[in-house]
């Protein structure tokens, strides 16, 4: 098994994207997911030492990011009060139906749909860690920025028929690795 | 693949087209030609039906990107933390 190995310069530059939808759809909050990444960052540069080179450098991050995410919650948590739980059925004929609202509802579906959106979104980012840096880059800028074929050609300082190829080429390797790792 | 020609349009210019139109940037004379082309070569219409599957994916996966602007703040942080390390 190969021993990775830690190289914070990149880590901004590799795993951001990676990390933020990560992030954003469990805290739902721009900012917050900010503010975690940044946090995960710091503690990945503290505890360094001891990573062992058993996982990627993804996993590592991603194994901090997520305590940063719980400890956000148990924060946010302690300082609630305490849920409470109220029913008001007192009478005998409705006596039961509060049962019925408990059951799961439409919504949920929708949730479970968002889950697996997100792991699909995670699945692109992995894919496109495996091209080159550059194109990746490209085709992130062009593809879910939305970017005019122009400010991406200006801010690559390349040329729109070098952008189509660059293109076509992320959107081949992309296919093809969806394909083994995602159907 | 091997380059075919349909219709003035070779594989790779279909291919180009394809690409340009998952991004509305294919003109109308072009995509007709694309299409003519289609019409007779299976390997391009694999490629076009891949090439669109791809696109609705992307857009069902909800990806965001960081902005410029945070990814520098992360990288002047821990290029502070690690000169702050090194001393």
């Amino acid at each position: 098994m190969p021993i990775h190995k830690l190289d914070p310069t990149k880590w901004v530059d590799k795993y951001s994207d990676y990390l933020f939808n990560y992030a954003i759809v469990r805290v739902n909050d721009r900012e917050v997911a900010n503010d975690l990444i940044s946090e995960t960052f710091l503690a990945g540069l503290n505890s360094k030492d001891n990573f062992e080179g058993r996982a990627t450098e993804r996993t590592w991050l991603i194994s901090i990011l997520k305590r940063k995410i719980i400890d956000h919650y148990r924060k946010t948590n302690s300082q609630k009060g305490q849920a409470e739980v109220r029913i008001n059925y007192s009478d005998s004929e409705n006596n039961g139906d509060w049962l019925e609202e408990q059951v799961a509802d439409t919504f949920d579906r929708t949730a479970e749909d968002e889950m697996e959106n997100t792991e699909l979104g995670l699945a692109i980012l992995e894919c496109l860690e495996q091209i080159n840096e550059k194109h990746a880059a490209i085709f992130k800028m062009k593809t879910i920025d939305g970017a005019d074929t122009e400010a991406v050609c200006k801010e690559f300082n390349i040329s729109p028929s070098n952008l189509w190829v660059i293109i076509h080429r992320a959107r081949t390797a992309l296919a093809e690795c969806l394909e083994k790792n995602w159907f | 693949m091997p380059k075919r020609k349909f219709f003035i349009f070779d594989c790779s210019k279909a291919e180009n087209c394809c690409d340009k139109s998952q991004y509305n940037e294919a003109g109308t004379r072009e995509k007709i030609s694309m299409l003519m082309h289609l019409i007779l070569c299976r390997p391009c219409r694999k490629y076009t039906s891949k090439n669109t599957k791809l696109t609705s994916l992307i857009k069902k996966s909800k990806l965001k990107t960081c902005s410029e602007e945070e990814k520098k703040a992360w990288k002047n942080r821990i290029e502070k933390e690690m000169t702050k390390k090194k001393h």
